[in-house]
């Protein structure tokens, strides 16, 4: 027997057409991001010999003087060379010595970092990186004030600095050389204006070109000439440059300007308050869609346990707490291991009752370290099903028929975890790392994007696809539907709806353990995590229309976005927070069996 | 037509009652501090705690016990009672509190010099339980209004009225609602003249709550005794058929729901000058959930239950807590899941629980084959469970 397949919001038509066309968008987002990276990376500055040369030449220009100081110091600004900023920076600070070796030569040394007991550190040769040696080969070591440091005066330090600067802006991290040139174009000082410029004809990235004609502009913008004041106004607003409102609004307070300067800085103003306005647009649209990520992986588990079996599991949330707590766990086992023991209050036999575990830590390190999170994954998924399985088989297979106790009864399921984490793990907030590969961000016309929460995007949709696949493809998903259409009858066809709840159970707690693996990344993980995300799933679940996959994905990714929307709007968090409450409790009045509710002719 | 039990009930009822109101407050007044007799101020302190707790148990024991409703959101109603309390006693503190200023600390602290319009009417006494009776029934007659005409029952009810609890708890955490934010009320001086840190108050307020408690139980006796109680069962036997018997079940569902939040109100308005703050944690969800626990504990659908509940929980809460600070929580879980899976009638159905059990097990089983005749015999006297009957 085939249960019908019309009850299944997952199966009607407007997802599968959205499945049908997800490869599509992927693939362009794929093609976007390898452009971005093919035009942001130049040519790596590296090998051994070109290193010997700066090392040479950096050595050389500690000893020279004047014009050759000057000429080696050009040379050093054009090779972008990032120990060449190192060491010119110590310089400037005197961190550079000068030793008087036994032949008479000097040599210019930095001292190591690592200090001994008598606060002596070894000396590493500039000129070729090693550490200084007396004649039997020995490691010299000294104080800082054992060696006379190379000075520095005023006009070096200036001609440093403007090396310094123009290393900045031939770093190859294009994030790094644009942040040089917002910093230049904001120091207001036009004698930046050059360098920026020759830089501007070199500069491949044009995500970079953008900040350097940005900050080329803004510096022109105190220049006496009316007519360069227009033009580089102009230049602002066409880049619609945020950076430069200040400046602008600034110089528009300025009574002395020309009647077509002041009408071009009021354009300026204008088009780049609109740029903002858009800027924040979608800046919120995300924040709110990878919210509803958020709420939607967090609601997924509850939607298959609530929606489908109709048990009311009030320990939903603390499953997903054991997912945040298992990533926990697994990342401390990657680090420096995990143990923990508990001592009751009760003795037997005048011994106390105690137990406790300690796992190794593997002391992994680097790409090794950073891949545990990868493993978390599936742990956290198996290890929330295998509660789930348990809680089920104790307690929630005696209340399939009492909806209402079973509200009640993993209420108290969920009271008794919260405290064996507190006892477990402390009642405090655990500390979980992200792994490198989920920090920072990418920028497309200023609207930020964090990897984490592209993650959580991505990830979201991987699992309601593969919750759709199981449900609607797999002989375990036919089964699991016919036995939550309608028990009994399923039950007399052979289906051995004990084992089926069982499964289904576990597999929806498996979920929240997903959730919880997320959610370690973005938030806090404490014993209480759970609490924060019960009442906004139920809700979600509810919105959707109970037995309605397709619904509660919608309902997550608009609840989130509103949610957002209305923080932005109000300005605070829990005004927004509260304002949704209500209209989910009027939106209830609307359609009071959620958005995609099953039609039935059965009344109770 | 009130059965035996009923009669036993209520002169157990009377007799725990002349207990509470007069022997207990006596005990305490009139027996010097060495006597074993002696009542210590402390103890009618934590006893008019558990009272309050016991109103809060009823109002939820209404709803879920005789109507079907499991309302999550009691407390808000309970806070909200307590909150409007504790505007009043935050009032009659006057220039006493911390700043020496005419207007409560928080104020001052948030940088006002005059009261803000809405507090001004709370220097009234009489005002203030005005508000405690209408601002509980009115949310509870919008809420329910909007809830019940679209037929929100059941689980949906239970898991919005979380919502809206939740919702007035983030609410009332603002500042700048001005009620005081997280700190909430505290600090509390006088109650219509009197001393709240005397103990001779405490004891008037301590009778008061008993009082309150006896004539909560005896108006939701007669109301449950009445054709109202009886329809009030058969919405939650059976809603459709009471339903489709012409009667409008949203109205009378209304009417419970605000009459629960009066009463739970009516525990949260004697709570506050007993322990002397109240802050918005007292609304928080799980709040809810614990009073819902002293009723299962006690025994749902019966009056007494209730208070044996709260009582009980609570008195187990209070010793728990000091004993095993760490273990307290693991036993509340322990006892819900135990509570829910083998004692569905609670503490005050044991007796009864206790006899079917030993019936099962002592008593010789009459040999009769299950035959056709005795399975239809038995389909009949449980299609036969008394339904409300139409007019």
């Amino acid at each position: 027997m085939r249960a019908t397949r019309e009850g299944w919001g997952f199966c009607s038509t407007p997802l599968s057409r959205v499945m049908r066309s997800v490869p599509n968008v992927l693939a362009a987002g794929l093609a976007l991001l390898l452009c971005l990276r093919a035009g942001a990376s130049p040519a790596p500055w590296s090998g051994a010999s070109i290193t010997n040369i700066v090392r040479h030449e950096l050595a050389q220009v500690v000893l020279s003087k004047g014009t050759q100081r000057q000429a080696l110091l050009d040379a050093l600004a054009d090779s972008g060379s990032k120990l060449a900023g190192e060491v010119l920076k110590a310089w400037m600070t005197q961190g550079v010595y000068l030793y008087g070796a036994p032949d008479g030569s000097t040599v210019p040394v930095m001292l190591d970092s690592q200090q001994d007991a008598q606060g002596r550190a070894r000396a590493i040769r500039i000129d070729d990186g090693q550490p200084l040696k007396d004649a039997a080969g020995k490691e010299l070591r000294f104080g800082e004030t054992d060696l006379n440091p190379a000075n520095t005066d005023l006009r070096l330090r200036r001609a440093i600095r403007h090396v310094l600067d123009t290393l900045a802006l031939a770093d190859p991290d294009p994030d790094a050389r644009y942040a040089a040139a917002t910093k230049l174009g904001n120091s207001q000082n036009e004698s930046y204006l050059p360098l920026l410029k020759k830089r501007l004809a070199k500069e491949k990235s044009a995500y970079v070109n953008k900040g350097l004609k940005g900050a080329i502009a803004t510096l022109q913008l105190s220049d006496t000439d009316s007519a360069v004041q227009i033009a580089a106004v102009e230049e602002l607003a066409a880049l619609s440059s945020i950076g430069s409102l200040d400046d602008l609004t600034q110089l528009a307070a300025n009574t002395n300007n020309s009647p077509q300067l002041a009408k071009a800085i009021q354009f300026a103003i204008g088009s780049i308050n609109d740029h903002i306005k858009w800027v924040n647009f979608f800046g919120t649209i995300f924040h709110g869609i990878s919210l509803g990520s958020v709420l939607l992986v967090v609601s997924l588990g509850l939607a298959i346990t609530f929606g489908l079996m109709g048990v009311i599991n009030m320990a939903h949330g603390e499953m997903i707490a054991v997912g945040a707590y298992t990533t926990y766990v697994i990342q401390n086992v990657f680090g420096a291991g995990f143990a923990f023991s508990i001592t009751l209050p009760f003795s037997i036999a005048g011994k106390p009752i105690a137990f406790g575990l300690d796992l190794p830590g593997l002391n992994a390190s680097g790409w090794f370290y950073q891949s545990y999170f990868l493993y978390a994954i599936p742990l956290s998924f198996i290890t929330a099903a295998l509660v789930g399985l348990l809680l089920e088989r104790a307690i929630i297979q005696f209340l399939y028929r009492r909806p209402l106790e079973s509200l009640l009864a993993t209420w108290g399921v969920s009271l008794a975890l919260q405290q064996i984490f507190r006892m477990v793990f402390g009642a405090n907030n655990v500390q979980v790392n992200s792994p490198n590969w989920l920090l920072g961000h990418f920028t497309i016309d200023d609207v930020s994007f964090d990897y984490n929460r592209i993650f959580v995007i991505g990830f979201a949709a991987l699992i309601v696809i593969g919750t759709w696949l199981l449900l609607s493809k797999t002989s375990l998903g036919l089964l699991i539907r016919a036995v939550m259409q309608n028990r009994s009858m399923a039950a007399c066809m052979g289906v051995r709806t004990n084992r089926v709840n069982m499964l289904t159970f576990a597999f929806g707690s498996g979920l929240a353990g997903l959730a919880g693996a997320f959610l370690s990344q973005i938030g806090n993980v404490g014993p209480s995590l759970g609490q924060t995300y019960i009442v906004d799933s139920f809700m979600t679940v509810v919105v959707g229309g109970v037995g309605s996959m397709l619904g509660t994905v919608y309902s997550a990714l608009g609840i989130g976005t509103a949610d957002q929307t209305l923080q932005q709007l109000t300005g605070s968090p829990v005004t927004g927070k509260i304002v949704v409450l209500v209209c989910i409790i009027l939106f209830l009045q609307w359609k009071p069996g959620g958005l995609f509710a099953i039609r039935s002719r059965t009344l109770d | 037509m009130p059965p035996k039990s009923s009669k036993a009930e209520l002169t157990a009822v009377a007799v725990v009652g002349v207990f509470f109101i007069v022997i207990l407050p006596c005990l305490n007044a009139y027996v010097p501090a060495g006597s074993w007799l002696h009542v210590s101020d402390f103890t009618i302190n934590v006893y008019g705690k558990y009272l309050c707790y016991a109103l809060l148990a009823i109002s939820v024991d209404l709803l879920w016990g005789y109507t079907g409703l499991l309302s999550l959101g009691q407390a808000l109603f309970f806070s909200l009672g307590g909150y409007m309390m504790g505007m009043y006693l935050m009032r009659m503190i006057g220039s006493l509190g911390q700043y020496h200023e005419p207007i409560p600390d928080f104020l001052v602290f948030l940088g006002w010099s005059n009261l803000p319009n809405f507090w001004k009417p709370f220097n009234h006494f009489v005002f203030a339980m005005m508000m405690a009776v209408l601002l509980p029934s009115v949310v509870a007659a919008i809420f329910g209004f909007l809830a019940f005409r679209s037929r929100i029952r059941g689980v949906y009810f239970a898991i919005l009225t979380q919502a809206l609890t939740y919702a007035a708890c983030l609410l009332f955490f603002r500042n700048s609602l001005l009620m005081g934010g997280n700190n909430g009320f505290t600090d509390f001086k006088f109650l219509l003249g009197y001393n709240l840190n005397s103990p001779a108050t405490q004891r008037g307020l301590f009778v008061c709550t008993a009082l309150s408690l006896l004539l909560a139980y005896l108006l939701c006796k007669w109301i449950t005794t009445t054709k109202f109680g009886k329809i009030q069962r058969a919405i939650r036997d059976c809603e459709n058929r009471v339903l489709f018997s012409g009667y409008s079940t949203a109205n009378f569902k209304l009417f419970v729901f605000v009459l629960a939040a009066i009463i739970a109100s009516l525990g949260g308005v004697l709570y506050v000058p007993q322990v002397g703050i109240i802050n918005p944690s007292e609304m928080a969800p799980d709040r809810s959930l614990e009073a819902v626990v002293w009723v299962a504990v006690g025994g749902r659908g019966t009056l007494v239950g209730p208070i044996v509940g709260a009582f009980l929980v609570n008195a187990l809460k209070t010793w728990a807590t000091r004993a095993y600070p760490d273990l307290w929580l693991l036993f509340l879980g322990a006892m819900f899941i135990f509570v829910t899976l083998f004692m569905p009638k609670g503490i005050v159905g044991l007796p009864a629980q206790l006899a079917a059990l030993k019936r099962r097990f002592f008593a010789p089983k009459p040999a009769a084959p299950k035959t056709l005749p005795a399975v239809i015999e038995r389909t009949r006297a449980i299609e036969q469970r008394p339904v409300a009957k139409p007019e």
